[in-house]
């Protein structure tokens, strides 16, 4: 118990230096939300100070983030200047929209790769694990917006799919069966593109840790006493091996809201990707770190579940 | 080339009727404005990408493109730009007179007009209007506008029906001040205003009924992130030949993409039925596609818009940027700018970074503006030697590996700035790279973030050179008094002057501020043309080219008649409808 | 044994073409054509128009066709044979060394772009081998900062536990958190911007790879842990052995094998950061090419659409990237077979 303590009291001091390294980088670069109107020909400079002025932009960077933090704690996220509306109203919403694509994939990249790498890891070195690693290799080599540009050029090619957004202008009018297929239609581009991406690290760990696990001893000694296949798989080898597997599952769900970031700006799918590119453009500096904030203490979510999972597993540790 | 799905889903959309709002009957005391030249049939949904969010519905705010798009569409103005002919036409104010002297102006407005939510629009709407706008505490950005001669405008009522504007002294293009000023709704908004609290007011999550406009569309529903929907204004006060109440489409639905390229993807792949300006290399994929997929693609020619290199000729004396300062030697040497001119490839511009559709320019006023270009000045080839003859001339001179030197003997090496959001900027900047690497000059190229280019150019001065885009406004000299007034606020060479630097700034603002007062059109082009010719030989804008206006929509949509003026496609949206006989080959 | 070796030389031999870039390339990967913007890969041919076999290929020159921007037509009057060991542009082979000879090449005004060329008329060949310099040099650089960082503060955890080891970890945790790439943006504003170019860049690369240490560290230290528990380890303590020499002589060559997997690892996963700092604009400036530069082009969606052979550079990423990848695999199963 004392530990779970600790380490929450640790999360927080970690999403405290988040806040301030994010803001801080964000106060290095030059320019302000205002600059666009700043470089517009029919506006004036005074109309440009006043507004920045009634926004509180000329105080002081750290009187800026104490406001904000003081804000944070209460629970109001902050005022978005692109929106000019509060950043709770946008942010909650967006973050949806990027799960509801993130943890599908995530469950079907783990229900897909599970089997697969145990499988490839059973036929280790023979043509089947060659031509899966030359796969694997390919598709993490290639960059994820590649992917996402390629497929999104599938999409315009054969008019299967759209190409892009979440759902159909007047899809608001249809039942709910249709509005389902609608949404799916639109999400299944970004999913393929996400699982794409993320399946053949996870296929590749899994076969890794399978046959480093096969290799223990504890494993060779029940072979030697000729306990059956499957069961050798499931009792010995699949423990062994879940240590670093926890871990990467531990990172998956940490990483639920910003790795599909880049193709969810390409597919124009309405999450947190293109509301954190656009507001770290336009230095809507609440926003991003909002976002950021959201995006930490999933991380943080994510791996103490995977510790804690983890001692509660692998035998060989102790706390 | 669509599956069965999507079949499906057009029947089922196909199949619904339009939504709930009906034009009502034109009453007998409605002071509609009849478009004579206009016939069409009503019915239909407008599909149109924009390449961000729009932030906020609230006129007194709205700074950013896909803002002012979406407003302009919800909103009516008093006396309205037409794009087609560029001249003034009536609008709200059914007419106007003005006085002897040219400083005031008693508008008529229309009678028996209603806004979107159906309450009646007196003159107490255009008083309280101008009244926002030019308060301080509101901050919108057009009150930049509605100063004219240093005072601000006063607008008053006369009575029910009539306003009067009056101005501290002439001005010429008084009229056109009006153009896109849209008029707010008193009834919703006094209370907002007494409390102060204008500037946060109607953001795009508004429910629709708080809203409402002169426009011919009001706002119906808004997703966040996807799409915003208007549907037509029931009681818009323009009609048809046939004196059938417009607009023709009941629909508009603007969707949200990230940026140009995916505007256009959902344009070829018709998720969008409107392109608004696209790129010409864009335009040359679409127009591979034209004929598969039925669409209407044109070029309008050159727009207003005007895209120049500058040198950093900043006052530096309170700032500490030695290395910037030593090279304004060279920036502010006429000759040097003159040989950096003639060195620029302004032909392999258009042709390499706009597939040719756009025109070189040696003057700040593109040939898309036909009633303002000075005609006569001189397009000087491009020519290394001699550019190379000017630079001797300065006192330049050349080390054995042909890198240039300076009258001290330092290399000529300088870095030029673009946003890195403007493909084309810094394509050219790569360009011109290359051509004065002939020169012998050491250019590097680095693509900024565009607030942190903005925020070098503007406040921090620590540049050498840049190439940035201005223009694209109203075609009349006033908006860009800003620019060529030294005092103005985008005199971006040398901003911050309290009396003009040079003796050829100081006739730039002369010959800007006569023309501001004079009300004979002819005398005006005079004095403009005169400034146009200064602009070129003293190059402190090196002017590269005007890109085209590229358009596109659905081949089925009629009335289509876009513009080299912002808002290119959806100007006339009032008039736009699908015609029938050509519906059925869509999809 | 003997595959473990071919991949290396296919490797070794990769890297060998980069590094002699300016011989193996016709072109200067800067020079500009204006006349030839995206001009598809030369054709080579065999057969001339009269019908006659000919042993050296050769290629036509190209005239454009007035109508379109990008077409282009060959000029089948004459015939401009491939030739081997040209003089062409002038390049430096080491730092004072120059040369002018080029591999092959053709007479002008015929070009042979055995890639096509991009939307200035640079040759995508020449730019493909110069290119590769920039990236994998990016790649190779970051990953030896993320690799010794991530030693450093990897051993310190392991080896002195408890306290410093949970520092260290939150330390690692707040690292990974903080989403690096998109704040480069604003490091990179605020930076003067009298840096050459290509110093910047390789300061952005180095700050890539030091801020990515945690990872590596997190392995590093695992390693340590257990091996300062093992009985040699203790029984060397147990016999008054200092903290630096049993860190030499016991646990960092345990930690070899994981340097050298991650090494494997990184650099691909490197070059990829460096095309992803390019799109972002962050990449080394023009005009010096770079495969992350080259493929930034594509973000373009005409040039998506229309050139494809604007996509090679991700060809040689993707091939570089599975080499090192076999190599590492190949590696790490001999190391485990030696040690178990």
């Amino acid at each position: 118990m004392t530990l779970i303590v600790r380490r929450i009291a640790s999360s927080v001091v970690l999403l405290f230096a988040v806040s301030v390294l994010s803001f801080t980088v964000l106060e290095l670069a030059p320019g302000d939300f205002f600059a666009e109107m700043q470089a517009d020909a029919r506006i004036g400079s005074q109309t440009v100070d006043g507004l920045r002025a009634q926004y509180g932009l000329t105080q002081s960077p750290i009187v800026r983030y104490w406001q904000w933090v003081r804000s944070f704690v209460r629970g109001d996220l902050g005022f978005s200047l692109a929106h000019r509306a509060p950043v709770s109203s946008v942010i909650w919403a967006r973050a949806a929209n990027t799960l509801l694509l993130t943890i599908p994939a995530m469950v079907v990249t783990w229900c897909l790769a599970l089997p697969l790498g145990i499988w490839i890891a059973r036929h280790r070195n023979r043509w089947i694990d060659r031509v899966s690693s030359g796969v694997t290799s390919t598709l993490v080599a290639m960059p994820d917006l590649l992917v996402a540009l390629l497929l999104l050029l599938l999409a315009l090619r054969t008019g299967l799919f759209p190409t892009g957004g979440m759902w159909s202008p007047g899809a608001e009018e249809l039942g709910y069966w249709a509005r389902l297929l609608d949404l799916g239609r639109h999400a299944f581009l970004p999913l393929l593109a996400l699982i794409a991406t993320t399946l053949p690290s996870v296929v590749r760990h899994v076969r890794a840790s399978v046959i480093e696990a096969a290799e223990a001893p504890a494993v060779q000694a029940a072979r030697g006493y000729g306990i059956a296949r499957s069961r050798i798989t499931s009792r010995y080898v699949l423990p062994l091996a879940a240590n670093p597997l926890v871990s990467l599952a531990g990172l998956s769900i940490a990483t639920l809201l910003s790795t599909s970031l880049l193709i969810e700006v390409v597919m124009s799918w309405p999450g947190l990707g293109p509301l954190l590119v656009e507001a770290l453009l336009a230095k809507d500096v609440h926003v991003v770190l909002s976002a950021s904030m959201l995006a930490s203490a999933l991380l943080v979510f994510g791996n103490l579940a995977a510790d804690l999972t983890l001692y509660a597993v692998d035998p060989r540790i102790r706390v | 080339m669509r599956l069965i799905g999507s079949i499906l889903l057009v029947a089922l959309l196909s199949g619904l009727s339009a939504s709930a709002a009906v034009p009502t009957p034109v009453a007998p005391g409605e002071d509609v404005l009849v478009e004579r030249a206009t016939s069409g049939s009503h019915g239909g949904r407008l599909v149109v990408a924009l390449r961000a969010e729009p932030r906020t519905l609230n006129p007194a705010a709205a700074a950013d493109a896909p803002s002012r798009e979406v407003i302009g569409r919800m909103t009516g103005d008093l006396i309205h730009i037409d794009r087609a002919t560029q001249a003034t036409e009536s609008a709200l104010a059914s007419q106007w007179k003005r006085s002897a002297d040219g400083r005031e102006y008693t508008l008529a407005l229309r009678k028996g007009i209603r806004f979107s939510d159906g309450h009646a629009f007196d003159a107490d709407d255009v008083v309280f209007t101008f009244r926002v706008l030019l308060d301080e505490r509101t901050g919108a950005p057009q009150r930049d506008l509605l100063i004219v001669g240093g005072q601000p405008i006063r607008v008053a009522k006369v009575d029910e029906y009539t306003v009067k504007v009056t101005l501290s002294q002439p001005y010429a293009a008084a009229e056109r001040l009006f153009d896109s000023i849209a008029i707010l709704p008193q009834h919703l908004l006094n209370d907002a205003y007494e409390k102060g609290a204008m500037g946060q007011i109607w953001s795009v999550a508004t429910p629709a009924k708080s809203i409402a406009g002169l426009g011919p569309y009001r706002l119906k529903e808004y997703v966040a992130g996807q799409r915003l929907v208007l549907e037509r204004n029931p009681y818009y006060w323009k009609t048809d030949s046939a004196k059938r109440r417009l607009p023709y489409i009941d629909e508009l639905v603007f969707l949200f993409t990230g940026n140009e390229d995916a505007q256009v993807i959902r344009f070829q792949s018709g998720d969008s039925d409107v392109l608004n300006r696209a790129s010409a290399d864009n335009f040359a994929v679409l127009a591979r596609d034209q004929a598969a997929n039925r669409f209407q693609l044109k070029d309008l020619g050159p727009s207003l818009e005007y895209n120049f290199l500058f040198f950093n000729q900043n006052d530096l004396s309170g700032k500490n940027l030695p290395q910037v300062a030593a090279k304004q030697q060279w920036f502010g040497d006429l000759g040097f700018r003159r040989a950096v001119s003639r060195a620029i490839d302004r032909e392999g511009i258009a042709r390499l970074v706009y597939r040719g559709r756009a025109v070189p320019l040696w003057g700040n006023v593109s040939p898309g503006n036909r009633l303002w270009i000075n005609a006569s000045l001189p397009r000087l080839a491009r020519s290394v030697s001699e550019a190379r003859g000017l630079l001797k001339a300065s006192g330049f001179s050349w080390r054995q590996d042909g890198q240039l030197l300076d009258r001290q003997g330092r290399p000529v090496a300088f870095t030029i700035v673009t946003s890195s959001t403007s493909a084309q900027r810094t394509e050219m900047a790569t360009l011109i790279q290359a051509d004065l690497k002939e020169l012998g000059m050491d250019v590097q190229v680095v693509p900024l973030e565009f607030r942190a280019l903005v925020d070098r150019v503007f406040q921090s001065f620590d540049y050498d050179a840049s190439i940035l885009g201005l223009g694209g406004g109203d075609a009349d000299p006033n908006g860009e008094m800003n620019v060529w007034l030294s005092s103005g606020s985008n005199h971006l060479w040398r901003l911050g002057q309290q009396t003009p630097a040079t003796s050829w700034e100081a006739e730039i603002d002369r010959l800007m501020e006569t023309q501001l007062v004079t009300l004979d059109s002819r005398e005006r082009k005079r004095l403009y043309d005169r400034v146009q010719t200064i602009v070129a030989e003293q190059l402190p804008f090196i002017f590269l080219a005007a890109p085209h206006i590229l358009v596109g929509a659905r081949a089925d949509l009629g009335n289509f008649q876009p513009s080299v003026l912002d808002h290119y496609t959806l100007w006339n949206v009032e008039r736009m409808f699908f015609r029938p006989e050509l519906r059925s080959q869509r999809r | 044994m003997k595959r473990v070796g071919l991949i290396a030389s296919v490797l070794a031999g990769l890297h060998l073409l980069v590094l002699l870039a300016g011989f193996a390339a016709p072109y200067d990967p800067v020079e500009q054509t204006r006349t030839l913007p995206f001009a598809p890969p030369s054709r080579l041919h065999f057969v001339d128009k009269d019908g006659a076999f000919h042993l050296r290929p050769f290629v036509y020159a190209l005239t454009t066709d007035p109508d379109n921007f990008d077409a282009y037509i060959e000029d089948t009057t004459l015939p401009f044979p491939v030739q081997l060991m040209v003089a062409g542009s002038t390049y430096s082979v080491l730092p004072g060394v120059e040369s002018r000879l080029h591999l092959f090449g053709v007479e002008t005004p015929a070009r042979i772009s055995l890639l096509g060329t991009d939307g200035f008329g640079r040759d995508v060949f020449s730019r493909l081998l110069h290119g590769g310099r920039i990236s994998i040099g990016a790649g190779l650089l970051a990953t030896l900062c993320a690799l010794l960082v991530g030693l450093g503060f990897g051993t310190l955890a392991g080896f002195f536990g408890g306290r410093v080891d949970s520092a260290v970890m939150r330390l690692a945790d707040l690292f990974m958190a903080v989403p690096w790439l998109y704040l480069l943006f604003a490091v990179r504003a605020a930076l003067p911007l009298h840096l050459d170019t290509r110093a910047t860049f390789l300061l952005l690369v180095a700050v890539l790879g030091i801020v990515g240490w945690a990872r590596p560290a997190r392995l590093i230290r695992g390693i340590v842990l257990s091996a300062r528990e093992r009985t040699y380890v203790t029984a060397a303590r147990g016999f008054g052995a200092e903290a630096p020499y049993l860190l030499r002589r016991h646990i960092l060559p345990q930690t070899l094998g994981v340097v050298l997997t991650q090494a494997g690892l990184l650099v691909p996963q490197y070059i990829l950061a460096e095309v992803t700092l390019s799109f972002l604009g962050l990449g080394v400036g023009e005009p010096t090419p770079s495969w992350g530069a080259m493929l930034g082009t594509l973000q373009q969606y005409s040039v998506l659409t229309s050139y494809w052979w604007m996509f090679t550079p991700a060809v040689a990423l993707v091939a570089v990237a599975i080499a090192y990848y076999a190599l590492t695999s190949m590696v790490h199963e001999r190391m485990r077979l030696v040690a178990s």
